[in-house]
C-alpha cells in the first residue's frame, strides 16, 4: 500500500486471523477428538484409530455414500451435457440471451421453496420419491450453476477464432468441437466440480425429495446428529475433509481459473 | 457482444433441438412446480380432492401477529446475517486481494475447503464447541470467566453463528473478485492526495466493488431468508422462521394448501425487501456499477 499505514495493516491482519480462527476452530476440535478413545463429554484420554475402523465397517454409511455418489454423478453429467448443448445452440447463432435469464431464477428462489414445490409437484405427477427425484431436483441446481458460468466464458471467447474457423471452411459443428469446446474446458471442469460438490453435500433438497427408502450421505449424518454425538461422525468429518481438499486442489490446478468466484 | 456469431454463421435446423433440453428441464422442474404451488395456495379443495374454486382463506389465515412475526424474524435473521457477513468478509477480501496477495491461493484454499464440505458436519462441529460440556465452555471455565457452564445450543446466538459460518464464503468470493480487478494505484492516489482511510474506502473502494457487493448481498440474503436447516438444527423448536413454518405445513397432513399460501406470502415479502435493500445499496454507494 502507498502509505505504510501500520495500524490499518495490523488491524486487518488481526481481523483476518480471527476470521480464520473462527472458520477452523470447530474443525480442529472435531478432528482432534476423532482420535480420542473415549466418547464425547469426556476429555482427551488416549490416541486411537477405532472410530475410523468402526466408520469403515458401517454398512448404512456406505449405502448412503453410494447413493450420494450416484445422484451427484448423474446430475453433474446431465446438467453438463444439457449446458453444453445450450452453448452449442448459442454458438450456432441461436439467440439465447433472453432465455438465459430463466436460469438466474435459481438465485432468487430460496432452496427451501424449490424443495417444497418439487415435493408437491412429484406428488402430483406421481413420480415416487427416491434417487430419480433427487437426480431430477439436483440437475435443476446444476443447470443454474453451469449455464451462467459457461455462458460467461463463452462470451469472453475471442469470436475471431470461431469466425476464422468458419471462414477457413470448417462446418459449424467442426468449429464447435475443435474451437469452442476446448476453450470452454476450464469452465466446464470447474462447473462440473461445483455441481458435483453442491449435489453431494446438498441437504435441503435431499431432505424433502429423497423419500424414506433412499438415504443420502447428508441424511445419514442428520440421523446420526439426531441420535446424539458420536465420535464416528468426527471420523467421518475427517475423511470428508480430505476428500474436499482433493476437490479444491483439482479446482486450483486448472490453468485458467474459471470464474466460479 | 452483439456482433458475435449471429450475423455470420448459417443457422441450421439443428440448433434449437440442442438448446431445448436445458430449457425444457428448467421450465418443467423449476418454474412449473413454483407456479403450481402458488396456484394451490389459492385453490379450495374438498376432502376428497375435488376443486371447489378460488379462495383467499389460506392467505387470510396467516395475516395475524404470530405469522407476521415469523416473517419479520426471518427478515431480521437474514438481514443481520448479511450485515455480519459483510463486516467480516470485506477485510478478508481486502487481505486476499492486496495485503496477502502473495499467499492468496493458500488463503482461498483454506476458505473454500470448509465451504465444500458437507454442511451438516459443520453443524455437528459447532455442537461440539457450543455444548454444555463443549469446547467453549471448557475454555471459559479454565479462564475462570464462567462458573456454571450452560449450553449455548438452541439459542439465537447459536443460529446466527452457524449462519455467518456457512454464508461467509458467499460474501467473500464476489467481493474478492471485484477487489482483485481493482487498480491498486487508485487507492494509492487517493492516499497521496490526502484522503483519509475512511474517505478512500467510501469514495474509491465501495463504488468500485459495488458489483461484488450486490452479488454477495443476493447470495447471502435470499437463501438465509428461507433458511430452514440451520434454525431447525441449531435453534431447537423455540425459534420459528419462514423455512421451518413452510416445511411444517407442507409436510403436515392436510395443511399443504396453507403451506403453499405461506410460501407465496413469504416469497413476495422477501422479494420486496430484497428489492428495497437493493435500491438502498444502489442509492447509498455513489458511482456506476463497475467490474
Amino acid at each position: 500500500m502507498a502509505k505504510p499505514n501500520r495500524l490499518g495493516k495490523i488491524a486487518n491482519l488481526v481481523l483476518v486471523s480471527s476470521t480464520y480462527l473462527f472458520l477452523y476452530l470447530p474443525i480442529v476440535v472435531l478432528l482432534v477428538f476423532s482420535f480420542n478413545s473415549e466418547g464425547f463429554p469426556s476429555p482427551w484420554k488416549e490416541f486411537t484409530w477405532k472410530w475410523y475402523i468402526e466408520l469403515f465397517q458401517s454398512e448404512p454409511l456406505w449405502d448412503s455414500f453410494y447413493n450420494s455418489l450416484i445422484v451427484a454423478t448423474c446430475s453433474t453429467l446431465l446438467s453438463l451435457t444439457m449446458g453444453v448443448f445450450l452453448i452449442f445452440y448459442a454458438a450456432q447463432g441461436g439467440r439465447i440471451g433472453s432465455f438465459l435469464n430463466l436460469f438466474y431464477g435459481n438465485i432468487i428462489v430460496p432452496e427451501t421453496v424449490l424443495a417444497v414445490s418439487l415435493l408437491a409437484f412429484f406428488g402430483l405427477v406421481a413420480i415416487p420419491l427416491g434417487l430419480t427425484t433427487l437426480i431430477l431436483a439436483h440437475t435443476v441446481l446444476g443447470l443454474g450453476l453451469v449455464i451462467p458460468i459457461c455462458y460467461a466464458r463463452f462470451l469472453e471467447l475471442d469470436h475471431r477464432m470461431t469466425e476464422a474457423s468458419l471462414v477457413l471452411g470448417a462446418t459449424p459443428i467442426q468449429t464447435f468441437f475443435k474451437v469452442t469446446l476446448p476453450n470452454l474446458r476450464p469452465a466446464l471442469i470447474a462447473g462440473g466440480l461445483l455441481i458435483f460438490i453442491v449435489s453431494f453435500d446438498d441437504f435441503i433438497l435431499s431432505y424433502f425429495c429423497a423419500g424414506s427408502a433412499s438415504q443420502t450421505l447428508s441424511l445419514y449424518i442428520l440421523s446420526m446428529l439426531r441420535s446424539g454425538i458420536s465420535p464416528i461422525v468426527n471420523a467421518l468429518s475427517a475423511v470428508l475433509l480430505v476428500l474436499s481438499c482433493l476437490f479444491v486442489l483439482i479446482l486450483f490446478s486448472l490453468k485458467s481459473r474459471a470464474r466460479i468466484f | 457482444m452483439k456482433f458475435s456469431l449471429s450475423s455470420r454463421s448459417p443457422t441450421s435446423q439443428l440448433p434449437f433441438t440442442f438448446g431445448a433440453p436445458a430449457l425444457i428441464w428448467q421450465v418443467l422442474f423449476f418454474y412449473l412446480p413454483l407456479v403450481l404451488i402458488a396456484i394451490s395456495g389459492f385453490v379450495k379443495v374438498t376432502e376428497t380432492g375435488d376443486i371447489l374454486g378460488m379462495t383467499f382463506d389460506h392467505f387470510l389465515f396467516f395475516l395475524r401477529p404470530l405469522y407476521l412475526k415469523v416473517i419479520f424474524s426471518s427478515f431480521l435473521l437474514a438481514f443481520s446475517n448479511t450485515l455480519l457477513c459483510l463486516a467480516i468478509a470485506y477485510p478478508l477480501a481486502y487481505f486476499l486481494a492486496f495485503t496477502g496477495k502473495r499467499y492468496s491461493n493458500l488463503f482461498l484454499f483454506l476458505l473454500i475447503v470448509p465451504f465444500w464440505t458437507n454442511f451438516l458436519l459443520h453443524v455437528y462441529a459447532w455442537f461440539f464447541v457450543l455444548d454444555k460440556d463443549g469446547f467453549l465452555n471448557l475454555l471459559l471455565q479454565n479462564l475462570g470467566l464462567v462458573q456454571n457452564p450452560t449450553s449455548m445450543l438452541n439459542t439465537p446466538f447459536a443460529i446466527l453463528i452457524m449462519m455467518v459460518y456457512y454464508y461467509l464464503p458467499y460474501m467473500v468470493l464476489p467481493l474478492y473478485s471485484s477487489l482483485e480487478k481493482m487498480d491498486v494505484r487508485l487507492i494509492e492516489a487517493s492516499f497521496d492526495l490526502g484522503a483519509t482511510w475512511l474517505q478512500t474506502f467510501r469514495r474509491i473502494m465501495l463504488p468500485l466493488t459495488k458489483r461484488g457487493l450486490k452479488a454477495g448481498f443476493f447470495l447471502v440474503f435470499i437463501p438465509s431468508f428461507g433458511e430452514f436447516a440451520i434454525p431447525e438444527l441449531m435453534g431447537g423448536d423455540k425459534q420459528m422462521f419462514v423455512g421451518t413454518v413452510v416445511s411444517d405445513y407442507i409436510l403436515g397432513e392436510e395443511t399443504g394448501a396453507l403451506g403453499a399460501a405461506f410460501t407465496v406470502l413469504a416469497l413476495i415479502f422477501m422479494l420486496i425487501t430484497a428489492g428495497i435493500l437493493y435500491w438502498v445499496i444502489e442509492r447509498l454507494i455513489p458511482g456506476k456499477t463497475h467490474g
